[in-house]
C-alpha cells in the first residue's frame, strides 16, 4: 500500500507537470488525520495525496460537479468499484471518457469510520480496477475476486435475502423503522456519483412530483424512488450508505435492485463500456411478454 | 455536599413523567452503533442511556422546530375556503441527556423565533419543556464548543445539569426553578461531586474569523476551501442552532395543509430565483453563506456567535468539512 501511495504520487505530479492533467482529484488528509478528498493542482502537492484502507469515498462524484469542472481536466483516483460509475457516467453521455484521466488502485477494501469494513467491500465485484488509463499496483496482491455464487453467500446478500423473506407487514414495519430516521438531508443523492441530475424530482415544486417533508410519507416516496431511477444504473459503491448521518443502510435497496438486473438480464452495471441503459432499452430476448 | 440520583431512578423520572400524561424525549441506542433522540413510552425509559457516546445521531431541535410540522389545513367546500389551525403544542416535554453544547442552541434559537415574528409553534413547545443536559466526559477531535465561548459543563438552556460519577449515580445540579421542582425530593445527598472533562482545545479565534470573513467576501477562498463540499444537507440537519425552513402546500387542490419543513442553504435551489438567476451561484457561495450567517451576521444583529461547537457538521459531513475545518483554514490566512 505504501508503494502505491508513493506511485500514485508520482503519477499525479507527472500528469500536472506535463499538463496531462489540471487537477488530480485525490485522498488527502484532513487536520485531524481523516482521510478527505482533496484537488490537487501544483505538481509539489502531489505529495499530499494518500492511499490506504480509510479510502473508502467515492470521488467519482466530483466529476460532474460544476466548480469541479471549472478546475479544467482532471485525473481522479478510483476504486474498481468507484471505476465502474465512471463507465456509467460515460455510456450516459456525462462526461466524455476521453477528457478525464482515470488512475485505478488495486485494492485490498476499505473501512468506513472508527475502522469499521465498508459495506460496500462485502460485495465486492472485483479488486482490480477495469476501463482505467492506468493500473496502480500489482494484480497478485489484490485479493481473489469472489464467484457470482460467492458474492450471493456474504453477509449483505444473507441481509437481502432475510428481509426479503420477512412477511409483507414486517417488511413494512424494517423500512418504517428505517425511513423515520430520515431528514431528507439528499447526502445520499449528492454523494452519488450516479445521482447527477441538475433538478432532482425531489427539488421539483412547480408542482411537486413527491412530497418534500420529512414525513413517513414523504420519505418512502423519496428513498423508493432514488432507488428506482438507480435500478440498473447502480454500482453498489455504498457511497449513500457510508453518508447516510442517520445510518440507514439504503444500499439494501439498490443492492436488491442491482440482484435483480444481474439475474433477469445479465446486467452488471459499470462493468460494460458502451453499455445501454438497461431501463430504457427492449430486446427480443427479455423475459416479459409484452414487449414482443 | 452534594445531591446524587441513580440511572434506575433517572429513568422512573422519565418513566412518570409519561404517566402524568407528558412527552419524553432521550437518547435510546439503535440497532447499529447509534444512539438517537427519540420520544420514549413508560417501557421505553429503562432503555435510556446516558454513557458511553459522545453525540446522538440526530439533533435535539427536531422537538422544538421540528422537520416537519403542520401550519393549518385548508378544504374547499363550495366556492369557500375552510381554513383550521394546527392545534398549539399542549403536552409538558421533558428532554433528557443532551449535551451541553445541545442545549445552549436553544437560547440561540429563541431569540430567531422570537424576535420580530413570535413562532407560536417553536415557542409552545419550547415554554412546555424541561431540559435536562448531562455534562461531558469525554470530547473528540471535531468539538470546538471552547472556541465559541462554550463548555463541556455549559448550563446555557438546560434546567438541570447531570455529571456521571461512573458508579451508576449522577450528581444533579438543578440550574432554573424548573429543574429544581423535577428533582425535588429524588435525590440523596454524598459527599461525591462530579467533573466533566476538560475543554477541547480552542481551535480558532472566532471574532479574528469574523473580521476576515467581513472583509474577503469576494476571496477565491470560497470556492477553493469548499470544492470538496457535495451539497447535501447533513450539516444543516444536524446543527443545533440551524433553523431555516421551507414552507410548502400538500395535497390537491380540494383539500390539504401548509406545512413547514427543513430547508438547508446548501442546496443549490435554495436561492434559485423563478427568473433562473441564482445569487449564490457555486458553493463557496453557499458555504460562505452558512459560516457568515454563524459568526458574521448572526452575531452583528443577536450579539452571540449562532454556533454552540458541538462539531455536529463535520462529524456527519460525508467528505469532513464543516465549520471547524473551515475556520481554522480561515485563521491561517494571512491577509
Amino acid at each position: 500500500m505504501e508503494y502505491q501511495e508513493y506511485q500514485l504520487r508520482e503519477t499525479a505530479a507527472k500528469l500536472l507537470e506535463e499538463e496531462k492533467a489540471n487537477v488530480v482529484i485525490g485522498y488527502g488528509l484532513s487536520k485531524t488525520g481523516k482521510v478527505v478528498p482533496v484537488f490537487i493542482t501544483r505538481p509539489e502537492d502531489a505529495q499530499k495525496l494518500v492511499w490506504n484502507s480509510e479510502c473508502h469515498q467515492n470521488l467519482v462524484v466530483f466529476l460532474t460537479r460544476p466548480e469541479v469542472k471549472r478546475l479544467g481536466k482532471p485525473a481522479i483516483v478510483v476504486k474498481p468499484c468507484d471505476a465502474r460509475a465512471i463507465v456509467v457516467l460515460a455510456n450516459e453521455s456525462q462526461i466524455m471518457r476521453h477528457e478525464v484521466y482515470v488512475i485505478g488502485m488495486v485494492c485490498e477494501g476499505v473501512n468506513e469510520d472508527q475502522g469499521r469494513p465498508s459495506s460496500r467491500c462485502a460485495i465486492c465485484y472485483g479488486h482490480y480496477p477495469q476501463n482505467v488509463d492506468q493500473v496502480i499496483g500489482e494484480a497478485e496482491d489484490a485479493p481473489k475476486d469472489l464467484s457470482k455464487e460467492e458474492r450471493r453467500k456474504t453477509g449483505k446478500y444473507q441481509r437481502i435475502e432475510e428481509i426479503k423473506a420477512l412477511p409483507p407487514d414486517e417488511r413494512l414495519a424494517y423500512w418504517k423503522r428505517e425511513f423515520s430516521r430520515c431528514v431528507r438531508c439528499y447526502a445520499c443523492r449528492q454523494s452519488c456519483p450516479l445521482c447527477y441530475c441538475n433538478r432532482c424530482v425531489a427539488d421539483k415544486n412547480r408542482p411537486a412530483r413527491i412530497p418534500t417533508s420529512a414525513s413517513l410519507q414523504g420519505n418512502f416516496a423519496w428513498n423508493i424512488l432514488r432507488a428506482f431511477h438507480l435500478a440498473g444504473r447502480c454500482v453498489s459503491c455504498g457511497a449513500c450508505s457510508a453518508a447516510c448521518p442517520a445510518g440507514i443502510d439504503l444500499n439494501l435497496i439498490n443492492l436488491t435492485l442491482a440482484n435483480a438486473a444481474e439475474e433477469q438480464f445479465d446486467h452488471l452495471s459499470g462493468t460494460k463500456v458502451g453499455a445501454l441503459p438497461l431501463i430504457g432499452t427492449f430486446s427480443e430476448s427479455d423475459k416479459e411478454d409484452f414487449i414482443r | 455536599m452534594s445531591r446524587i440520583i441513580s440511572l434506575d431512578d433517572l429513568r422512573q423520572i422519565a418513566a412518570d413523567f409519561i404517566r402524568a400524561g407528558g412527552l419524553a424525549v432521550a437518547p435510546v441506542p439503535f440497532d447499529n452503533d447509534r444512539v438517537f433522540f427519540q420520544y420514549i413510552d413508560e417501557e421505553g425509559a429503562g432503555k435510556i442511556v446516558l454513557s458511553g457516546w459522545l453525540k446522538a445521531a440526530n439533533t435535539i431541535k427536531d422537538f422544538f422546530f421540528p422537520r416537519h410540522e403542520k401550519l393549518f389545513s385548508y378544504e374547499r367546500i363550495h366556492n369557500d375556503v375552510v381554513l383550521a389551525d394546527a392545534p398549539e403544542f399542549g403536552k409538558p416535554q421533558l428532554l433528557f441527556g443532551c449535551r451541553p453544547c445541545e442545549a445552549a442552541s436553544l437560547p440561540i434559537l429563541d431569540k430567531v423565533f422570537g424576535w420580530d415574528y413570535q413562532d407560536r409553534f417553536y415557542q409552545s413547545r419550547r415554554r412546555m419543556t424541561t431540559v435536562v443536559t448531562v455534562a461531558c466526559h469525554k470530547s473528540d477531535d471535531d468539538c470546538f464548543c471552547s472556541s465559541v465561548g462554550g463548555s463541556p459543563e455549559n448550563t446555557e438552556g438546560s434546567d438541570a445539569i447531570l455529571y456521571n460519577l461512573a458508579d451508576g449515580t449522577f450528581e444533579v445540579r438543578p440550574v432554573t426553578e424548573r429543574g429544581e421542582q423535577l428533582f425535588e425530593g429524588k435525590t440523596s445527598e454524598s459527599t461525591k461531586t462530579g467533573k466533566a472533562c476538560p475543554p477541547p482545545p480552542v481551535r480558532f479565534d472566532a471574532s479574528k474569523c469574523k473580521t476576515w470573513m467581513d472583509g474577503h467576501f469576494d476571496s477565491p477562498f470560497w470556492n477553493e476551501h469548499a470544492l470538496r463540499c457535495v451539497g447535501c444537507g447533513a450539516c444543516t440537519y444536524l446543527c443545533p442552532t440551524c433553523h431555516c425552513f421551507d414552507i410548502v402546500d400538500e395535497g390537491s387542490y380540494a383539500k390539504g395543509n401548509r406545512v413547514k419543513n427543513w430547508d438547508f442553504c446548501q442546496s443549490a435551489l435554495f436561492t434559485l430565483h423563478a427568473s433562473g438567476h441564482n445569487p449564490r451561484p457555486d458553493q463557496g457561495a453557499r458555504q460562505r453563506q452558512r459560516l457568515m450567517h454563524k459568526f458574521s451576521i448572526y452575531p452583528d444583529k443577536f450579539g452571540k456567535i449562532l454556533c454552540t461547537g458541538c462539531g455536529n457538521c463535520t462529524r456527519h459531513c460525508p467528505t469532513v468539512l464543516g465549520v471547524k475545518p473551515f475556520l481554522e483554514a480561515i485563521e491561517e490566512q494571512e491577509d
